[in-house]
């Protein structure tokens, strides 16, 4: 049965190279698509992930819901050596984060001033490698400030100048200082630079009383794609119910169901070109199935049963499905290896964009051997449904009324 | 004779049912799904357009020179009252508003967020943008401590109607001033930079906080058809920043562009496989009837009508196909305009892009003209090959052929 459709498939030319090319192209371009946005979101959650954001995050419960200086970490080091415990977790630093007042001559503005581990964050984070001038924090920096460049801006101040801070203290009290600029740095990430400023963390506690106390612990992992599973032994570790562990997954919410939200109008589209490419090579299937009732007939005249033709039917689909296949799978890999490793730069793409959160002009693709596959098995999936009316087509014939049939 | 050859067209166009509705389907089912995603997507941006012009821009808006690079309410118009008074009385101006702003920190007992204060005026903002339409919870109220805010900003700060507020700003001498503040209303404009960080509270409030004069303003938006305005009010007041919405809003044009030639992209391959669907169908058709063609050129008839009989056909089937796919469309978008697609699931995330939780279409007459000449336009083409090989044949061949 399969040489009689490999016969065929030869035998119908215009059918075949019809199928053919349709099945190749459909392959090519949903690889690729699918290709192009699972790696420009991964891109985004990564991005993000690199600047500020911890794939874990640990907070005293109702810290993010209601906030407040009583619900701050108050004993960071014993859950520190708890962390150091768990073998998933890479590092681990904790930040103590408050909103205050900064002023430069006659401006003013609020900014939010974060106590940090210089050393840390600099594996942690791009905070270090977001330098555009000055100097990045080390420990024992003092009262040097590290500061976006929107807040530069807003305060018209260069590096050297002093800055006065007026805020809250941890235990609730007055305080005031005056920082010195030390190094201004550009993420990208808009809203971050217009608003973040950096102490490191040695001077800041005891500026805001805040030693052993801090607003969260972030937490990097060794392997994100096991960041439920390390949460969980965190979870298990920590053992406090005042305490909350958090993965990326729900820290940054919006941006997952944003992804999810942008997958579904992706496939909402590539929905629109499978259908109409499905139809038409349903439609040469069937234009060739009705050029050949006669020899369906004779077929099934000589013995061969609805099974047999099901198979006849099948092998000259999956043939021909095979080999454009075989050809699209390694040309669209490779686009999806070439760009994931060089990916598409858009100029402007991201001052376009930055306000919502794009950081970078590059969309990179992804290049997945499981995404491939199950893209691969969509569109077999979708030629072998192509088969199924023209075979009920054959069938709806009597064998020996086909037989004759003109 | 041009009846007749209508008349065997119409009946040959059908003449093999099944194929025919095959073709038909495809057409009607790629094209109503088109005309749906195209709907949609330009749904999307309209409707984020449409409420950023009521929200904040307007079609046009004025500023004093830097603002928009400085934000700094030093950079104001000062006879903003006056501009708005003579715009007002000029044709084709349908509202103006004034507006005046600063940066600031927002602060409850627990939270903090950076926030804009807006000093506007719910008169004028109602009838300038139907500024009610906006609000999803409370009342439209700025009177005494008054304040409406963004949604995000709400979620920010885990503030409810009446929640108290602090916001501090500078003023126009540089001095840390700070207003309390009761919320009375939250609203969702899709306008992300109001729905993060905006807060309301009436304009002569906020001049007096401030310290800026009553016909002070940091923005006058202006709504008009008037395409000629820009260039007017840039000639006559070039002390000043004249932008029109795209200029202000670049974003929205290129997400418009992008779904011009997303759309046109998707239009093009969609039409480019429908036309080979219908090239195979009129091809083997036209082989299966070659004999028949083979007499008609054999008793005499001349080749035109062949010709014509043929195009009439493949026009035929690509009519059929339209109607129905127009009108599948057409159920389909008003289903869309009318009651769109829920993504309530995900409203968090639509609100941080600037979009509502039910995504409601657009219906244009464009997308139907459109669809009618791609579709028409490629049947006509999909009997080029077909009538090459009619002209090539030699009826007495032909006629004297195995079927």
């Amino acid at each position: 049965m399969f040489s009689f459709a490999l016969k065929n498939i030869l035998f119908y030319k215009g059918r075949s190279i019809t199928t053919f090319i349709l099945t190749f192209i459909s392959a090519i371009l949903f690889i690729v698509y699918v290709s192009m946005m699972d790696g420009s979101h991964d891109s985004m959650l990564k991005n993000s992930l690199k600047i500020y954001s911890g794939a874990i995050e640990i907070y005293h419960k109702d810290y993010r819901d209601i906030g407040g200086n009583e619900y701050l970490i108050r004993d960071v080091e014993s859950i520190e050596k708890k962390l150091s415990l768990v073998d998933g977790v890479e590092l681990f630093s904790s930040r103590y984060e408050t909103y205050g007042l900064l002023s430069f001559g006659d401006n003013s503005m609020a900014s939010m001033v974060v106590g940090i581990e210089p050393k840390k964050e600099e594996q942690l984070t791009q905070l270090k490698v977001a330098l555009v001038d000055g100097e990045y924090l080390k420990y024992g920096s003092q009262n040097c400030l590290y500061i976006g460049s929107g807040v530069a801006k807003r305060l018209k101040v260069k590096i050297g100048d002093e800055i006065s801070f007026i805020g809250g203290a941890s235990d609730n009290s007055f305080v005031a200082d005056i920082f010195m600029v030390y190094g201004v740095f550009k993420t990208g990430l808009s809203e971050f630079d217009d608003s973040a400023t950096f102490v490191s963390r040695d001077y800041f506690d005891k500026l805001m009383l805040s030693k052993n106390i801090a607003s969260y612990i972030t937490v990097k992992v060794k392997d994100l794609d096991r960041v439920d599973e390390i949460n969980s032994e965190i979870i298990k570790l920590l053992n406090d119910e005042n305490l909350e562990s958090l993965t990326w997954k729900t820290l940054m919410k919006s941006m997952v169901e944003t992804m999810e939200v942008d997958s579904i109008f992706g496939y909402i589209s590539l929905s629109l070109f499978l259908v109409v490419i499905f139809f038409v090579i349903m439609i040469y299937g069937f234009i060739n199935v009705s050029s050949r009732i006669k020899e369906f007939g004779v077929l099934r005249c000589v013995g061969l049963s609805k099974k047999h033709i099901f198979l006849l039917l099948f092998y000259e689909i999956f043939i021909l499905s095979t080999f454009a296949l075989i050809l699209a799978t390694p040309i669209a890999g490779y686009i999806c290896y070439y760009y994931s490793i060089n990916p598409i730069v858009i100029e402007g793409m991201a001052e376009m964009y930055k306000d919502y959160g794009i950081v970078s002009d590059e969309i990179p693709f992804s290049f997945d051997i499981f995404t491939i596959s199950w893209n691969i098995s969509l569109i077999y999936g979708l030629n072998i449904l192509s088969i199924i009316y023209p075979y009920f087509y054959i069938n709806s014939f009597k064998s020996i009324e086909a037989s004759r049939h003109v | 004779m041009f009846k007749l050859i209508l008349k065997m067209a119409w009946k040959n166009s059908f003449l093999r049912l099944s194929r025919t509705l095959l073709v038909v389907l495809m057409i009607s089912v790629s094209m109503s799904m088109m005309l749906g995603i195209a709907g949609l997507y330009d749904g999307m941006t309209l409707n984020m357009i449409d409420k950023t012009k009521r929200s904040e821009s307007g079609d046009l808006s004025i500023y004093a020179k830097d603002y928009r690079v400085q934000k700094d309410i030093k950079y104001r118009i000062e006879n903003a009252w006056s501009i708005k008074k003579e715009l007002e009385k000029r044709d084709g101006v349908e509202a103006v508003v004034l507006r005046i702003k600063a940066d600031g920190l927002v602060s409850t007992a627990r939270k903090s967020s950076f926030a804009s204060i807006i000093g506007i005026d719910l008169d004028d903002e109602e009838r300038f943008g139907r500024f009610s339409e906006f609000l999803k919870k409370g009342e439209i109220d700025l009177s005494k401590r008054g304040a409406i805010i963004g949604i995000e900003l709400a979620k920010t700060l885990k503030v409810r109607i009446g929640s108290k507020l602090v916001f501090s700003t500078q003023d126009i001498s540089g001095e840390i001033n700070s207003m309390a503040l009761k919320v009375k209303g939250i609203v969702h404009t899709t306008n992300i930079g109001l729905d993060t960080g905006a807060v309301f509270i009436d304009k002569q409030k906020l001049h007096r906080f401030l310290g800026t004069k009553p016909d002070e303003a940091i923005q006058i938006a202006i709504k008009s058809e008037d395409k000629k305005l820009l260039e007017i009010l840039k000639a006559k007041y070039p002390a000043l920043e004249v932008k029109n919405f795209l200029e202000l809003q670049p974003m929205l044009k290129q997400m418009q562009d992008m779904m011009l030639i997303f759309n046109g992209v998707s239009f093009a391959i969609v039409m480019g496989v429908v036309f080979i669907g219908i090239l195979g169908v009129m091809y083997v058709s036209i082989l299966d009837r070659i004999r028949e063609f083979g007499i008609m050129l054999g008793v005499g008839m001349h080749y035109k009508y062949i010709r014509l009989q043929i195009i009439l056909e493949s026009l035929f089937v690509g009519l059929t196909g339209y109607i129905s796919g127009a009108v599948l469309g057409v159920v389909l978008l008003i289903y869309l305009r009318d009651y769109g697609l829920d993504f309530s699931a995900f409203s968090d995330a639509l609100a941080m892009w600037g979009y509502e939780s039910t995504i409601k279409g657009t219906i244009k007459i464009s997308y139907f003209t459109n669809t009618f000449v791609a579709i028409m336009s490629a049947s006509m083409l999909s009997v080029i090959i077909p009538l090459r090989k009619i002209k090539k044949l030699n009826p007495i061949d032909v006629i004297k052929a195995e079927k």
